[in-house]
């Protein structure tokens, strides 16, 4: 049955559906203070009975982890609200919980860093260390300043938000004796068996992961995380299956957040509109234990400054902190959309200040060749693509009309997939019938579609007599996982390679190629393709968004518009699915969302309904524009789940600030800021 | 304390604890998993049944409150192998992507489609605003909707 049939006739099989008999229930206790002395930690298992740390797996991992290591269990300090203190199990849920009860935890609080640039000069929160400051480099090249004719500097902030999938995270996992049997929800399952084997000093061979259907993560599912490595401990102690399942109120603490950046930018142009330098500074929140991906963020934040624009010179300071609050993650964009805020922003500044529309400033320093930006991104043209863009959102039209207090707003961007490490796809042609497994895989995608059509389109074979099959770690050697607008070009081309492999196969003993010798043998290939650097890959995106501003603060958007090349787009009303789903993300993400904590480190925001997942009622129809310019694949694919949470913000902010002439620096916009008369 | 409840047609007996929630008792006791659980402050609908025909979210009652009452979930949406019309148009206009919302969503879409045959667009944001949906941006679900009202209206299914 097709996953979308399974889905509505309510047999998904998410992990929470699976039972095993003889099921212990996990429940965690954790820190009720964003920063404390641990006193004492009396009954359930602890520190005591698993010392161990989360290794750097999953999305955006440089290998090592940084020398403050994040404990599965806290002992001596705990770092935030939510960090993991202890854990109890029972038959249910419900005696899970009844049991949190009998553990004693005594704290003595301490005062908590919360904010990246309160971090920057409070006393260091972990101890033994000198400052918060946990990376802090410059990239590109300083700069004579004396050329500009006009430089403009300002300084933003994006706040942090939770990924928020309607499902949250869960694991079941069962040691048979020898192995750790593991389903998990999850976009990456071999991070998840590589980090379970670094945390529990386990051989490779000992785990097998297998993904559940994910019902969304938006980045927050991919990195190893205490609670995984306290559920197997528990199986192989107790010798019985053990799950956990994540509330809401946890995953707002408990999973890695997103966004939470400062930045300051300074731009340097001409008259004419020319935009001849940028410097500035980013300063990103990692939370009170910084991976890879956190350590990285601001240097990513930094070389995507210059987006689609032929900027020449850039020199920027790219800082991460540690703080008390839960270790970033990636959401949806990670570091794109924050380098899309800040520099549209700075174009929108710049035009008000030459006085020049916003679309001609933004075509003005387009480029039309391929153009290598000051800290090494290579992006083709993209003059043409904007002039189509700003048409095809009917910007000049919409831009003329009265408007009160209403306002339009447009962006422009350059989605840069993240294509490291490639990915792997595995093909068994058995009895008439080719099974696929790939290296990532869906949780909401719908990757066999695309999969499916690949293989059918490369072996001249019906799309029918192909099984994409759950994500196995014992059923593909190797792979890495879905996020960061990849799937369709890395897992499209290892599947694309992959289908080749059995092609050739087929002509070695066959002769020739045909699909009927295919499905009478038995056949097999398997690929991990690595090698991507090419600039077709980096698409361009531009978005338009109308607003009306009422005297409260009321924001109601009224258009909200995408124009992006998604390259050969491999399903249509896929792509237009991620677009909406995106742009609704977007959206949010400015007027809604955001995990707000007080002075003391509370958590205010403890619900998806405070933490601003928004209902149907608040969000508009949208507009989803395509064009198809194929990258140089064989499949002609380009990324896109991404591209709406990159474009869409700055070009709401852009509507507000016309509807409303308040200038905003800060997302997501606190509406108090917006009400009154227009200024 | 022991509960008479009609589930999808069938009758169930069953002694449960006071304190057990309706989604896990359709959930962990009835092993009918299409009803979900999103999160614990009764926002997100992902675990809606019908309640005597009414939508409900089954983690805001006890077990015990549906004594004697007849219960639909997503498993007795469909006739065997015929999904219902709701079913076939969140398929065929793509209302869906992770799938985990999707059971409560069309339990809700039931209910409003039983009240109002036709609804407006306006009438189904405001209808659907109790579900929550991550993935979609809810266009392709108001389509779905309507495309299953419209089958109706043209006398299909």
């Amino acid at each position: 049955m097709e996953a979308t049939e399974r889905f509505v006739r309510g047999k998904g099989r998410y992990v929470g559906d699976i039972e095993l008999p003889g099921t212990l229930h996990l429940a965690i206790i954790r820190s009720k203070y964003a920063r404390a002395r641990l006193l004492r930690v009396e009954g359930g298992i602890s520190g005591r009975d698993l010392s161990a740390v989360i290794p750097d797996v999953g999305e955006g991992a440089r290998g090592e982890s940084w020398k403050i290591k994040q404990p599965v269990f806290a002992t001596g300090q705990v770092n935030y609200l939510g960090q993991p203190v202890a854990a109890v199990y029972a038959d249910n849920k419900y005696l899970a919980e009844d049991l949190m009860d009998s553990v004693d935890v005594s704290y003595e609080p301490m005062q908590p860093v919360l904010d990246e640039q309160e971090a920057m000069t409070a006393e260091p929160i972990h101890p033994g260390l000198n400052s918060n400051v946990a990376t802090d480099q410059f990239i590109g090249k300083d700069f004579e300043e004396k050329d500009a004719e006009v430089v403009l500097d300002d300084a933003f902030k994006i706040g942090r938000i939770a990924t928020d999938p309607i499902e949250t995270r869960g694991i079941l996992v069962n040691y048979d004796g020898s192995r750790l049997n593991v389903w998990v929800s999850t976009q990456a399952m071999f991070s998840i068996r590589n980090g379970l084997c670094a945390t529990l000093g386990l051989p490779i061979t000992s785990v097998r992961v297998m993904q559940a259907d994910t019902g969304g993560a938006f980045g927050s599912k991919s990195a190893m995380y205490p609670e995984y490595a306290i559920a197997a401990f528990v199986s192989m102690k107790t010798r019985r299956p053990v799950k956990w399942l994540e509330s809401r109120k946890e995953h707002l603490t408990a999973s890695r957040p997103g966004r939470g950046v400062s930045g300051s930018m300074k731009l340097f142009a001409k008259r004419d509109g020319t935009v001849i330098g940028l410097k500035g500074e980013i300063i990103v929140n990692g939370g009170a234990y910084l991976d890879g991906l956190a350590r990285f963020s601001p240097m990513f934040i930094g070389m995507q400054l210059t987006g689609p624009y032929a900027i020449r010179n850039g020199y920027i300071r790219a800082i991460s902190v540690v703080t008390n609050t839960p270790p970033l993650g990636p959401y949806r964009g990670a570091g794109r959309p924050e380098a899309a805020f800040f520099r549209e922003r700075m174009m929108d500044l710049l035009a008000d200040e030459l006085k020049l529309d916003p679309a001609e400033i933004r075509i003005k320093n387009a480029t039309d060749q391929v153009f290598t930006n000051p800290f090494g991104m290579r992006i083709i043209g993209s003059r043409q693509f904007m002039t189509e863009a700003f048409d095809s959102l009917e910007y000049y039209k919409l831009a003329r009309e009265p408007n009160g207090r209403r306002g339009v707003g447009i962006s422009c961007f350059v989605l840069v997939p993240a294509l490291m490490e490639g990915e792997s796809c595995k093909l068994k042609v058995d009895n008439g019938r080719i099974k696929a497994w790939l290296g990532g895989n869906s949780h909401g995608q719908a990757h066999e579609v695309f999969v499916r059509k690949l293989i059918g389109s490369t072996l001249d074979v019906s799309t029918g007599v192909v099984d994409v099959q759950p994500g196995d770690t014992d059923m593909i050697t190797s792979g890495v996982g879905v996020w960061g607008s990849r799937s369709a070009i890395v897992a499209g081309y290892a599947t694309v390679l992959a289908s080749q492999t059995l092609k050739e196969k087929v002509v070695k003993t066959k002769g020739l190629y045909t699909p009927e010798y295919l499905l009478a043998g038995n056949y097999e290939a398997e690929v991990l393709n690595e090698k991507f650097d090419d600039p077709s890959l980096n698409s361009f995106g531009a978005n338009l968004v109308t607003v009306d501003v009422d005297e409260l603060g009321e924001v109601t958007v009224e258009e909200c518009r995408s124009y992006y090349d998604v390259g050969n787009a491999l399903n249509r009303e896929m792509v237009k699915g991620q677009i909406a789903g995106g742009m609704a993300q977007g959206i949010s993400s400015v007027l809604y969302e955001g995990l707000i904590f007080s002075k003391d480190g509370t958590l205010l925001t403890d619900s998806i309904a405070s933490a601003g997942v928004p209902p149907a009622r608040e969000l508009p129809h949208f507009v989803t524009g395509i064009t198809e310019h194929p990258s140089s694949l064989p499949h002609g694919a380009k990324g896109v789940g991404e591209a709406p949470t990159i474009g869409v913000p700055p070009a709401l902010v852009r509507a507000i600030e016309k509807a409303t002439g308040v200038r905003i620096r800060n997302i997501p916009i606190h509406p108090e800021v917006l009400i009154g008369p227009k200024k | 304390m022991k509960i008479s409840v009609n589930v999808n047609g069938r009758n169930v007996d069953a002694d449960v604890e006071p304190r057990k929630l309706l989604v896990d008792f359709i959930r962990d006791d009835l092993h009918l998993t299409g009803t979900h659980v999103g999160c614990d402050t009764s926002s997100c609908g992902a675990c809606t049944v019908l309640l005597d025909g009414v939508a409900v979210k089954s983690c805001t009652m006890f077990a015990v409150q549906a004594n004697n009452r007849n219960i639909t979930t997503i498993e007795g949406l469909s006739k065997g192998d015929e999904l219902h019309r709701l079913q076939s148009a969140f398929i065929e206009e793509g209302g869906l992507q992770c799938g985990y919302c999707t059971p409560g969503m069309i339990m809700t879409s039931a209910w409003l489609l039983s009240n109002n045959a036709a609804p407006t667009e306006e009438e189904i944001r405001n209808g659907i605003s109790g579900n929550l949906c991550r993935c979609t941006g809810y266009d392709s679900i108001i389509r779905s909707i309507q495309k299953a009202s419209s089958d109706r209206r043209g006398g299909r299914k």
